[in-house]
């Protein structure tokens, strides 16, 4: 009976100004024994991380930022932020060492907000409107506690709202 | 801070000694205030964590809490509540309430559910909020690091910031006395006037206590405070010396007295030695 080993392996790295780029490569081998398995797998992936390693190196087109993601439809705007981080939307966000850029909270809370509008492909413009509904202020002139209801909200247009926080006090009278 | 690519990390068991370093770590008002009523109380709730039943008093106070949460918010991003609406809320928060811990009510739900929707309905009516005065914040979670004054990290939820005034709702089944209410709140007050002063970067113009009194005829009891003074900020730091000294010697004394009564441990301190 033939065995058919399987190996697969994918690396992403971050660039400048949100930007990533991943490769992955994969193989097939024919076995002739199940006791090959482990000495197998140990060789394709050295194998397989050697020549993703070696190939992820070449960074490739990476978009001007100042012109990146200027036109377009919101909707695009969004998918383009998603994708690459490069967009209108994105520069919002983005944080430089200038203080002009500067963000008013912590950089736990930075980290966090971008966190959830990331991985929740939320629309950075909705949550700027947003910020300046609640405060008259742009996301990153917050201060510590605005920031605080910012990712409160953030979390709840997630589906990912906190818990109660009165979940755990089983107090005679709530506080 | 939550991990939204991953899925929720396994409960693990955590060793005693392991759990006090964690609330050696991160204080609350609840927790700091629970120390120091009682100690053994404290150890139950916190360090051994023994489960009891939710008492429909909590209940009624985060549905209230949960209520009018969704009527400042709603305020706030300029599309007040009606009477209707906010019953609406009121409904929703006592069923999720209901669904996320059961409450044995022994017939008793109705009239505890028109009791706290009484509350809610005083507190739309009397607590004067004008609909176009936003809010500065809704039930916001804030921390400050006191590491440089030897402390631990203090945590906190502000009901409401507005006009840089921080309020806190209570539910009670007592009218209380302004006097006696600054003094025993006090470790609450000014754990939320030093959390305020660091997140916001501002001190706060003064301190509200809202008490929803659960009466025949309930009434709304509130309890205006100057801002935290030094010497209020002095105390409040020496309890969270002696709190950190009291859980390094693993002194946790029953602190016998008035408050037993009501108190969910009650046999199990009666078997303490």
């Amino acid at each position: 009976m033939a065995v058919r080993l399987s190996a697969n392996y994918s690396k992403k790295l971050g660039l400048p100004q949100y930007s990533s780029h991943s490769f992955s490569a994969s193989v097939e081998v024919e076995l002739t024994d199940l006791n090959q398995v482990e000495s197998e797998c140990q060789k394709l992936y050295q194998l397989l991380q050697q020549s993703v390693d070696q190939e992820i190196q070449q960074v490739g087109f990476v978009p001007d930022p100042k012109q990146y993601g200027q036109k377009g439809s919101s909707s695009g705007l969004r998918n383009g932020f998603h994708r690459n981080g490069n967009n209108q939307n994105g520069r919002q966000f983005r944080v430089h060492n200038g203080s002009q850029d500067r963000w008013a909270c912590t950089d736990g809370q930075r980290g966090f907000i971008l966190r959830i509008t990331n991985e929740n492909n939320l629309d950075k413009q909705e949550i700027e409107a947003l910020a300046h509904r609640l405060y008259g202020l742009g996301v990153k002139h917050l201060n510590k506690m605005q920031a605080s209801q910012l990712i409160e909200e953030l979390l709840t247009l997630a589906g990912k709202p906190r818990q109660s926080r009165w979940h755990q006090q089983p107090q005679q009278q709530a506080a | 801070m939550t991990n939204l690519a991953v899925s929720p990390p396994q409960k693990v068991e955590r060793s005693e000694n392991e759990i006090l370093t964690g609330l050696q770590q991160t204080v609350s008002a609840s927790r700091l205030t629970l120390f120091l009523q009682c100690r053994l109380k404290f150890y139950y709730r916190y360090v051994l964590k023994l489960p009891k039943p939710k008492p429909a008093s909590l209940h009624v106070g985060n549905v209230v809490h949960a209520t009018l949460k969704a009527w400042h918010k709603a305020r706030w991003i300029g599309t007040p509540l009606t009477l209707k609406g906010l019953h609406d809320e009121f409904s929703k928060a006592w069923d999720d309430q209901n669904k996320e811990e059961p409450v044995d009510w022994q017939g008793e739900e109705e009239d505890e559910r028109l009791t706290a929707w009484r509350l809610c309905e005083l507190y739309y009516r009397q607590s004067g909020f004008e609909h176009a005065e936003k809010p500065d914040a809704v039930e916001v979670p804030v921390e400050t690091d006191l590491s440089s004054h030897g402390l631990p990290r203090l945590i906190g939820v502000l009901d409401l910031v507005q006009q840089r005034k921080i309020i806190d709702y209570k539910t009670s089944s007592t009218t209380p006395n302004s006097e006696k209410v600054a003094h025993t709140h006090e470790v609450q007050t000014s754990i939320y006037a030093i959390l305020f002063r660091e997140a916001a970067s501002i001190r706060e113009e003064g301190i509200e206590l809202h008490h929803l009194v659960k009466l025949k005829n309930p009434k709304l009891c509130i309890t205006q405070l100057p801002p935290m003074t030094d010497s209020q900020q002095n105390r409040l730091f020496h309890l969270l010396e002696a709190y950190l000294e009291g859980i390094d010697r693993k002194d946790f004394v029953p602190s016998p007295g008035m408050g037993c009564a009501s108190c969910e441990f009650f046999n199990e301190c009666r078997h303490w030695n």
